[in-house]
């Protein structure tokens, strides 16, 4: 089955964030509470982990674009 | 609240010790730790080094480059200002600074010196900054760390990130300009050292509970091996940002008018156009292929460029004006 993961909300200030990097690429496998990518808003780094065990099928969103709370990030595939 | 103190001055230890606290050492508790910096640059996570430093300068000068794990602008720092870190675990997903500044803010006002937080939570006094915040959330925990101005070289503030107009594209986080105040303007009778062993001690006051830690000779080595492969590593510093596109233009007085048309992926210098109407019999395609493939950075590119300028000398212009032109 193919779960969904889209952008928290991480600011009580902005719904907009800079996507930063991907620390896991399609076909990886990913647990539970591992970090998926991270994300800069107001000043701050924060990493986005997997509520998911799978493997990663698809990233959805790319390294230095802006990306919006609830805007589709990555699917992953769970057994 | 543990209370460590830091004589180091070396920006990479600096952040390595912080880093050490949040992903291996783990303490309960928060910690509180007050420092300086050798004179120092140091850019946000997602910043481009191209856009925000004058890397010529920078050099001249021995000025330290470092890049933050945080967010937010370039700043400088030196001996004549301090940085402060709280680390704790993280309490909540959703970012808030308050409880740190406020805490800044009630040491600085035990001083007499009132300042206040903006929306960008800096720290302010009559509109100037002299303050600024940034954190990282790493594995449940928060690295919360600011920037004091009390009696830093602000000329060399300014010269260090001063980048000329150029056009330049890529994808990153710009700094925001801002004028800005040492602490000493408003507080002249105090000393630096008088300052931080105030804001240490008003800082303090502020928890009910206070111990003081030291680092054991093996935790200080751990330190000293992560300031190495984590924050010394030049490829994480000047290669963070995928590609940049700049396109840089000077009129030389006595020599034309040179043009730079360049792309650095990763901080590599991958293609290089050089134009213009100066006096040479220099072969600018070869010239390019002699840069192309080099660390884009004042240091590596300067050899190459005075071996082709001696071989092909431009009418009025040395090796120190295209370094110039091409990093400042």
């Amino acid at each position: 089955m193919l779960k969904e993961v889209h952008m928290p909300k991480l600011s009580p200030k902005s719904d907009q964030y800079f996507f930063g990097s991907w620390l896991k690429q399609p076909g990886d496998t990913v647990k539970v509470g591992d970090v998926l990518f991270e994300v800069e808003t107001d000043k701050v780094i924060s990493e986005v982990q997997s509520q998911e065990n799978g493997i990663l099928k698809t990233q959805d969103a790319q390294e230095g674009q802006a990306t919006n709370v609830g805007d589709l990030v990555a699917t992953i595939e769970v057994s | 609240m543990i209370y460590i103190p830091v004589t180091s001055t070396n920006i990479y230890q600096n952040f390595a010790l912080e880093y050490f606290l949040a992903a291996e050492k783990r303490f309960k508790e928060p910690v509180f730790m007050l420092w300086s910096t050798t004179p120092t640059v140091m850019l946000g996570k997602y910043q481009d080094a191209l856009a925000e430093l004058n890397l010529n300068y920078i050099q001249q000068q021995s000025i330290q480059v470092v890049r933050r794990y945080s967010g937010g602008g370039t700043i400088y720092t030196d001996a004549g200002g301090c940085q402060f870190s709280f680390i704790q675990p993280q309490s909540t997903t959703t970012i808030s600074f308050d409880t740190y500044i406020e805490t800044i803010q009630q040491a600085l006002l035990d001083m007499n010196i009132s300042a206040e937080k903006t929306s960008r939570n800096d720290l302010t006094i009559k509109e100037k900054k002299f303050s600024g915040n940034a954190q990282y959330n790493h594995q449940g925990y928060t690295v919360h760390h600011g920037s004091i101005l009390f009696d830093t070289d602000l000329e060399q503030m300014y010269d260090a990130l001063h980048v000329d107009d150029m056009k330049l594209r890529s994808k990153h986080i710009a700094s925001i300009r801002q004028h800005t105040i040492n602490l000493k303007t408003i507080r002249p009778d105090l000393t630096m050292a008088d300052f931080k062993t105030r804001l240490i001690r008003n800082v303090r006051a502020t928890f009910a509970q206070h111990d003081t830690y030291h680092l054991t000779a093996a935790e200080r080595q751990r330190v000293m091996h992560l300031a190495e492969t984590l924050f010394e590593d030049e490829s994480f510093i000047f290669g963070k940002t995928p590609h940049t596109e700049i396109s840089k233009k000077h009129y030389f007085p006595g020599g034309g008018l040179v043009q730079f048309d360049l792309n650095v992926n990763h901080g590599i210098l991958t293609d290089l156009r050089l134009t213009g109407d100066f006096f040479s019999n220099l072969d600018a395609s070869h010239f390019a292929q002699q840069l192309i493939g080099r660390p884009f950075r004042p240091a590596t590119l300067k050899r190459p460029i005075q071996q082709a300028l001696a071989a092909y000398p431009i009418l009025g212009i040395q090796t120190e004006d295209l370094l110039d032109l091409l990093f400042s």
